[in-house]
Parts: C-alpha cells; structure tokens; sequence
C-alpha cells in the first residue's frame, strides 16, 4: 500500500476539505465512511426546525433514556419503597433534583414536540400519498409517547400521582367492555398497589421503549423509502440552491447536533430556573383531602369529562367523542384524500386542525383554573363554542386577507394537485404562493386565536366564578378581559398593517375622516 | 459577512482561518467548562445549578462548533448574528456558572 495516500492531509484533499477540522472529519470519514451516502441526502430547504420536530422528540427520548437508566439504580418500585427511594435520589445522590428535574422536563418536551409534529404535518398535509403509512406509524408513536407520561407519571407514588393515575384508570372502566377489561388488566393486574407499580414500572422502562425503538426503526426507513416532503407549494418555488441535496453527513448530522445541543441547554436552563420538588407521599387518608388532577397533557380530556352532562352516565359519550377524535386523526390520511396540499387551498382542513389546537389549549388552560369544579353544560357549550367561532372567524379573515379567498375551489371547479415528490418539478400552474410572510403572518394569526381563546375562556370562566361569589373573582375577570381587550386590539392593528398594501381599509379610514373624494 | 477582502480565493481564505481560530476558542471554552463541571463539590450548596450552568456551556459550544464547520464547508462564510448570540449566551451562563461557583 502507498503510505502516502494515507496521510491526514491527502485525506482532507480526497474528501474536499482542508484545515483542522477537514482533516479531522476526513480521517474519521476514509476509516468510517461516513459520507458514502449509506442514507439518503436531504434537500436544502429541509434546514429547518419544523422539518426535524421529531428527531429533536427522539433527542430528548435518549436523554430520558439515559436519565432514568442512572435513576434506575437507585428506584425501587414497590408502594413501600417507591416513595423513600425516590426521595433518596431528590435529597442523597449528587445531583439526584436535577437528574429527576431533567427526566421530567425532557418528557415535557417530548410530548409537546411530537404535538408540534402532528400538527405542523396536519397542517401541510404530509399524512397524503404516498406518506399515508408513516403517518399512522407516527400517530401510534405519539400514543407510546402518551403511555410513557401516563404510566412514568405514577413511580414517584406522591399523592399527586397516585391521585391522577386513579382518575385515569377509573375512566378506563367507563371504556366498551372488551377494551375496558383488557386495559385494566393490562395496567392493574390483580388491583393491588404493587402489582399496579409493578406494572406500571414494566411498561414504562421495558415495553414502551422497546415498543418506541421498534416503531422509530419502521419510521426512519419509510422516511430513507420516501424523503422529507416537499413544501407544500411545491418545488418550483424554491431557488435551485434550496433544491440542492445534501449529504446527511456531515451537513444534516451537523445541523441536527446544533439543533440537539441548543435543545439540550434550553432544558438545562429551565430545569436550573425551575427545579422540582416532591410532593407529599401517597396515603389513603391523604388522598381524601386532595384535588385529583392529571398533569397538563391530559387536562383537555379531564376538562371535558368534568362538563355536567358528561358526568357519571355520559362518560361513555365523552369517552367516546374523545376517542373519536383520535381515530379520526390516525385514518386522517384515508378521510381527508384531497390531493391539494397548499394550505391557501385547504380552507375546511386548516379551520379545523386550528379548532382542535385552539380547543385544547383551552380546555387544558381551563382544567388548570378550575381543579375539580364541575363545569355547567351551558358554560361549556359558551366558551367551547365561542372558541370554535372565534377560530372559524379569524381563520375566514385570515384567508381573505392573506390569500385573497377561502379557496375551496380552483378556476376549474376542483382542487388542483401538487407533486408530491420533493426533487420533481411541477408542471400545473401555481395560483398563490406561500412566501415566507404568509407563514409569519399565519403564525401570528395563530398566537392571536390562542390568546383570543384563552381570555375569552378564562372571562367566561370569571363571570361563573363571580356568580358563585368566590372571593378575587373580580380581580381575574378585570385581568381576562383586559387582556381580551389588548388581543382585539392587536388583531386589528395586525389586520390594518397587514392592509397597507393594498390601502383598502387605509381609505375607508380616511373616508371617515374626510368623507369620500374618490 | 466575516473577512471582507478583495478575491473570493481570498476572502475563502480568510473565512477558513477565521473559522479555525473560532472553532479552537469553542474548543477550549468546551474544555474549562467540562473541567469546571467535573470540579464542583456535588455535596455542596448550589452545585446543581453550577453544575447545569457549565454543562449548557458545553454544550452551547459543541452547537456552535457544528455551526462553524457546516456553513464554512457548506456555504463558505459566517454570519455575524449567530455567533453573537451564541457568544452572548456563553458568556451570560459562564458569569453565572462562576458567580455560583465561587
């Protein structure tokens, strides 16, 4: 063998780079071959947050990974030691609060990214052709993802969690019976507290990651099958330098260790602001004398099961609207076989994917308010309602203004279809296209309806408590309103800047004032 | 744009050695911090939140190391923003860390 070949300069020459961190990458890459496109190269435009959600989910999966593995040392799942040895990890081992602070928050993020996820590919519609597979994969991810916060929400065995976990395993029986029966078995066993932590312990740390690993196997390879989608303007949008491929590594690999390390120290961050304590331990005395309230990811479905006719005998019903909903959204693939994905063309589909986030933040800022208060059915109906109205109208607005109509129809009375390969130029026509303005001015449009919502649900929630005579209800509803007042406000001055260009409501403005001389 | 010079042979240049005194500032800064984390009495008052402080230096530094390599191969400049914020952000959790720590 000729050694000069080998040298770490001609090594940085032979892969393109020069300098110390050419020549290093290049020594690891001639030993590795880790630019020999093992995976499938990502184009340019995938340099984006949004487009990795779910590898920074995965993230913050292998940091829970590695924080529970070292927790696991210590943590011994039995209702008499559950307690104590947890408290040993929070008060005895080196940096025991911040391991658990840690493990907490991650799983926060973890829940709230892969909702990012969802929504974001709701809403530019990646769950079409031919993605259909990956989608169902991904929702039944989220589910695990839901399993592990309901299941690891229980092992600490404080009044809190225990308390909730009850709440929840008691709605399972409200479940069709096969169903019903099945999950209580599958959770509680014989119905002692240690076979319930027993089991709860094994799907947290045994089945549902391995379950999780096997799933996230099956997506990463539909993801290599298929590729990132394209935006959902499609291709010829796009400058040829965003078309451009790249490889994974080093330029993907890179850009997700940016995006993993600036995750990592924001988690960091908070968990030094706020580190947690541990509640009081479970006891059936104690367990009387408090509220039960599952954590944030589940107050939308609480909040629901507290509405007054959901109650007792409708629980089914509720149980079963909620889990309507989701079957909806795993076949939403199958339900919504449109072939449009511009969002300027998917006025129905957008409206009601900002209900549903609209709805949940709601109901889950309302379930925080209001611990164990039943909600009148009347009140419901008011704040779900007005919610869902609020949405529908700014959404209206929002299309008129941004895309100048609702576009449910193209010129040739159906939807126009958009390529669905992300290297394959279009050859229809493009109508409106989605610039980068569009998207801010949707997210803030999307900011302003939660805010809207929020305070419209939380003045509701005010006026009830004001009839009910609770002490510093005035002081609440004062700040609701103020701050639905400032919301209005806002949307309109975002509505008259978002105007100016075309000057229409400039001049009726200015007819007010000076009468018309056009 | 950093390293405003006449030839893009130049200016190429330049953005290279550029980016390699950056990237072996990152490194040591990486490196005090790894040490500094490594040499807090766990036992003591505030040591979790030294500890955390140095560790989201590190990795701030690794994040802006992979900055540095990707847009100096990929695009062969550096914008300014970035790096100041990121700079900004070491320094605010050094002067914190340090602050704890003594």
């Amino acid at each position: 063998m000729d050694n000069t070949t080998d040298g770490p300069s001609s090594e940085g020459e032979e892969n393109g780079r020069s300098g110390i961190t050419g020549r290093v990458l290049g020594w690891f890459d001639s030993r590795l071959g880790l630019s020999h496109q093992l995976l499938r190269p990502a184009p340019q435009y995938s340099i984006n947050p949004f487009y990795w959600l779910g590898a920074l989910a995965t993230v913050a999966f292998v940091i829970q990974g590695v924080t529970g593995g070292i927790m696991m040392l210590y943590y011994i799942p039995s209702p008499t030691q559950a307690y104590a040895t947890t408290q040993y990890i929070f008060q005895t081992v080196s940096y025991g609060t911040f391991l658990e602070t840690i493990h907490l928050y991650t799983a926060y993020a973890m829940i709230m990214l892969a909702f990012m996820h969802l929504m974001r590919g709701y809403f530019v519609s990646v769950h079409k052709k031919p993605r259909e597979v990956m989608w169902v994969t991904g929702m039944v991810m989220g589910f695990v993802t839901l399993g592990f916060g309901f299941t690891g929400y229980l092992l600490p065995w404080t009044i809190v969690s225990k308390s909730a976990t009850d709440v929840g395993i008691g709605m399972m029986g409200a479940l069709p019976q096969p169903v019903a029966s099945f999950l209580t078995f599958l959770v509680v066993g014989s119905g002692s507290d240690a076979g319930e932590l027993l089991r709860f312990y094994d799907l947290h740390v045994f089945v549902l990651p391995a379950v999780l690993l096997v799933l996230l196997v099956v997506k990463m390879y539909m993801l290599e099958v298929h590729g990132v989608s394209a935006p959902t303007s499609g291709d010829e949008s796009l400058t040829p330098k965003k078309k451009k491929l790249i490889p994974i590594f080093p330029d993907v690999s890179f850009y997700l260790v940016e995006l993993a390390a600036l995750f990592g120290s924001a988690v960091i961050l908070i968990s030094v602001i706020f580190p947690l304590s541990l509640p009081p331990e479970y006891s059936p005395a104690l367990a009387g004398q408090y509220v039960a309230q599952p954590d944030w990811y589940f107050l939308w479905i609480y909040q629901i099961l507290k509405i007054s006719a959901l109650e007792e005998a409708g629980l089914a019903v509720a149980l079963t609207v909620v889990t309507l909903v989701f079957v909806a959204l795993v076949f939403l693939p199958f339900i919504d076989r449109g072939k449009t994905r511009e969002i300027n063309r998917r006025f129905v589909y957008t409206t009601l994917g900002a209900i549903f986030v609209g709805e949940v933040a709601v109901l889950a800022v309302w379930g925080y308010l209001t611990p164990g208060i039943a909600i009148p059915n009347e009140t419901a109906a008011l704040v779900l309602g007005g919610t869902a109205l609020l949405v529908t109208l700014v959404s209206v607005v929002a299309y008129r203004v941004v895309f100048g109509s609702l576009g449910l129809l193209t010129k040739s009375g159906g939807h126009r279809k958009i390529p669905e390969a992300s290297t394959q130029p279009s050859a229809t026509p493009r109508a409106v296209p989605a610039k980068s303005a569009v998207l801010w001015t949707s997210c803030v449009f999307v900011v302003l309806v939660a805010a809207g919502a929020f305070f419209i649900g939380n003045s509701v929630s005010g006026v009830v408590a004001l009839r009910l005579g609770s002490q510093g209800a005035v002081q609440s509803l004062l700040l609701s309103l103020g701050g639905l007042t400032l919301t209005v406000v806002s949307t309109l001055y975002f509505v008259y800047r978002l105007d100016l260009g075309t000057g229409a409501i400039k001049r009726r403005v200015r007819a007010f004032e000076v009468g018309w001389r056009e | 744009m950093i390293g405003e010079v006449s030839s893009p042979a130049k200016e190429a240049v330049a953005v290279e050695r550029m980016s390699v005194r950056i990237v072996a500032l990152l490194l040591i800064i990486a490196a005090v911090s790894v040490f500094m984390l490594w040499s807090v009495n766990p036992v003591g008052g505030g040591s979790e939140t030294t500890f955390a402080l140095f560790l989201a230096v590190d990795l701030v530094s690794v994040a802006m190391v992979s900055y540095v390599e990707r847009a100096v191969s990929r695009e062969g400049r550096l914008s300014r923003a970035p790096l100041i914020a990121g700079c900004c952000f070491i320094l605010f959790l050094v002067v914190a860390g340090v602050y704890l720590f003594t």
